[in-house]
């Protein structure tokens, strides 16, 4: 059972090709050319490494054989064994030699590698050989088909259930192919309420079908990435790589396909908001909490049934349709008094009256609160949307200004400065979900100062790239742009390292209730 | 792989048929069509239960990959319970879903429906109506649900109230069915089952 050949990974023989070599860390950096001699802000040293499907098999396989130098156990019952601990090699080895051994088996859902009976090993083995088929003549039923075969057709797990060879082709398809092999991406045996699971190399053994293999490799390395902190897929659709890190943080990394976004949270790299924060944002502006805000903020609710009433007409004398009861819109209050000739409709300020009232401005400035902060968040990355079409608008450029006697390298600080333009937006972006939750104090309106700051520079290097350039003398246009786009560059560094200096000194307070 | 699921079928069948639960819980399994595609089961309800005295037949189509995805089954009896659509006669259960096993077999799934009428679990409704009628007032779930097992399951007694109840909307023109439904979740009060099928 433990001759490697039995493994699933080793089928593809591309996977030992692949360089597994760990020392290959690239520095990171969030700029895709950092040509700027003195732009160091997100280039702190995080070192990560990006790798292709293949490279993570090759890992995956590299942890089983680590974990498999000192614990000598099948190779794939080691990988059952690691998935259940989350692939954290050293708690399984803790647990393997300080804890009781049956119950780590048992709880991982495999039957121990030492308590075979060499009576139960000879026949899987034998089942699977069918030289030796001839001799043994018995006919026993497959409790799934109801098929009576000869014993050498049967073959199960080390739990002793026995099913037919083509039952067991199925049902392995089905649960790879139709359940994704469900939530915990592990397969157990086809008996009733069995729990035992089906290793890596019966699967590959029993499963004869490419496609349905190549699944099952692909939903084995899918949990393998998914439970190990250190690994995390691009989020980029389509692209199969994954970023590996020497440790858990939330900094930005890089991917192949030129995708950068945050370790820790998967979102685009958002500095200066942190992943908390803005996991609570795009939860925020993504469910429909926001239309029982608008409900709050623009209707009111009856009185004594409590039906919501929007008003569409000029009257205040409102008679609830369901309860018909007379209130008065302004107050709440029964209409009755009203009517009368002492009508004073502040006269019936009384406490419910009061309340109801008081919920509702709050709920309705809430609601604009959020949608201030909103707007501006969405009008940046909508710009940033935009700023695709500059890039082409300013290669043209480019080429028009290399026909005027200027080299290739002379014209690229155009496109510097729309990569800056970009990374400006992406922060702006982000310092209004910052923003949103941050309690006013001293700090936030120096914040406040500084984003605004950041603001007006990016708008007018916006602005310049887009029009103005086009009315500028060539010779002229270098030096503005790299003037225009070094102060951007200045002021977003200033506003994220005073909000780092505030992360690090605890100078900011959050709104928990926003 | 139909020629799997048709051989297995026809094995369960004979085991269903000389099966000695079969006989005492009064479980009935018929084939509907030559393909076996399609099965009529019969459950009587437990005893002890609003469901006492009446006869369910549910209809199983099994898929062309059984054993290896469950049958659906539905109750083509109209049933008051709150893990059983009042409209469809779909059920939520469980082992008809993610705890499917591909060695279940069709006496155990009868028996699991069995154990289902004898302990509904409403917070986990399929009928939001009927779960929040059983966990408000018990009573009144009970004595629905025997009226509906008189009604549509053969049940020999019925509640001379609820019946005389239904024979007043029916008589004022509502149809039957649809007076017994806004009765069942209108608390069998009259007025406001008729305003419940005028809305």
């Amino acid at each position: 059972m433990n001759s490697e050949d039995d493994l699933f990974y080793n089928d593809d023989d591309s996977a030992h090709e692949m360089d597994d070599d760990d020392d290959d860390f690239v520095e990171m950096g969030i700029e895709p050319e950092p040509t700027s001699t003195n732009e160091k802000t997100d280039v702190e040293v995080f070192l990560y490494e990006v790798l292709t499907t293949e490279q993570i098999v090759q890992h995956m396989v590299d942890c089983i054989k680590e974990v498999n130098t000192v614990v000598q156990i099948p190779a794939t019952t080691t990988r059952i064994l690691l998935n259940h601990f989350k692939w954290d090699k050293e708690k399984l080895m803790d647990c393997y030699y300080d804890g009781d051994q049956e119950k780590l088996f048992l709880e991982a859902h495999v039957i121990s590698p030492f308590k075979k009976t060499p009576n139960a090993k000879k026949r899987t083995t034998r089942a699977t050989s069918a030289a030796v088929a001839a001799s043994v003549q018995q006919e026993v039923t497959c409790e799934i088909c109801y098929l009576a075969l000869p014993a050498t057709l049967m073959t199960g797990l080390e739990c002793g259930h026995k099913f037919c060879i083509q039952c067991w082709t199925e049902y392995l398809t089905t649960k790879i192919m139709d359940e994704g092999m469900g939530q915990v991406g592990t397969i157990s045996c086809a008996a009733h309420n069995c729990d035992i699971l089906v290793d890596d190399a019966t699967v590959m053994k029993l499963v004869k079908d490419p496609k349905v293999k190549l699944k099952y490799q692909h939903l084995i390395t899918n949990s393998f990435v998914e439970c190990n902190r250190l690994l995390r897929w691009c989020p980029m659709p389509d692209c199969g790589h994954v970023v590996k890190v020497q440790f858990f943080d939330s900094k930005p990394v890089s991917c192949n396909c030129g995708h950068i976004f945050c370790f820790a949270c998967g979102e685009n790299w958002h500095d200066p908001v942190r992943c908390m924060w803005l996991k609570r944002w795009i939860k925020k502006c993504d469910d429909d909490s926001e239309t029982s805000n608008w409900i709050a903020a623009n209707t009111k609710e009856c009185p004594k049934c409590h039906s919501t009433i929007e008003k569409d007409g000029g009257c205040n004398h409102m008679v609830c349709k369901k309860c018909r009861f007379d209130f008065c819109w302004v107050c709440l209050g029964p209409w009755e008094p009203h009517g009368s000739s002492w009508y004073n409709c502040n006269r019936y300020d009384e406490d419910e009256a009061k309340k109801a009232r008081d919920s509702q401005e709050k709920s309705r400035s809430a609601l604009q609160r959020y949608l201030f902060y909103c707007n501006r968040y969405m009008n940046h990355m909508q710009s940033l949307k935009f700023e695709s079409k500059l890039y082409a608008s300013i290669r043209l450029k480019m080429e028009e200004m290399q026909q005027h006697n200027m080299s290739w390298i002379e014209v690229q600080f155009l496109k510097k400065a729309v990569d800056v333009l970009c990374q400006c937006r992406q922060t702006l972006m982000y310092t209004y979900v910052f923003a949103f939750y941050l309690r006013k104090n001293n700090q936030s309106i120096i914040f406040e100062e500084n984003q605004k700051d950041l603001e007006n520079s990016t708008e007018h290097l916006s602005e310049y790239l887009e029009r103005d350039i086009t009315s500028d003398m060539l010779v002229d246009i270098k030096q503005k742009v790299q003037d225009k786009y070094r102060y951007c560059e200045s002021r977003r560094k200033v506003l994220l390292d005073h909000v780092h200096e505030g992360y690090e000194r605890e100078l900011w307070d959050y709104l928990d209730s926003a | 792989m139909a020629n799997i699921a048709t051989a297995r079928i026809k094995r369960e069948f004979k085991e269903v048929v000389k099966s000695e639960e079969v006989a005492k819980c009064n479980i009935k399994l018929e084939l509907k069509n030559d393909s076996f595609t399609e099965l009529r089961g019969e459950i009587a309800g437990p005893p002890d239960t609003p469901y006492e005295g009446g006869n369910f037949i549910l209809d199983i189509q099994i898929p062309a990959t059984y054993p290896f995805n469950p049958p659906v089954v539905k109750f083509v009896t109209k049933i008051w319970h709150p893990n059983i659509s009042s409209v469809t006669g779909a059920v939520c259960l469980d082992i008809l879903k993610d705890q499917w096993w591909v060695t279940s077999v069709f006496d155990y799934i009868c028996l699991s429906f069995q154990a289902l009428l004898a302990a509904p679990e409403p917070d986990d409704p399929q009928d939001a109506v009927v779960a929040n009628q059983y966990k408000e007032s018990k009573d009144e779930f009970k004595n629905t649900a025997r009226h509906w097992t008189y009604a549509y399951a053969g049940r020999p007694t019925a509640s001379a109230e609820y019946d005389s109840k239904v024979e007043q909307l029916k008589n004022m023109g509502f149809d039957e069915h649809k007076a017994r439904v806004a009765l069942s979740t209108k608390h069998w009060i009259v007025e406001q089952a008729m305003e419940h099928i005028l809305s």
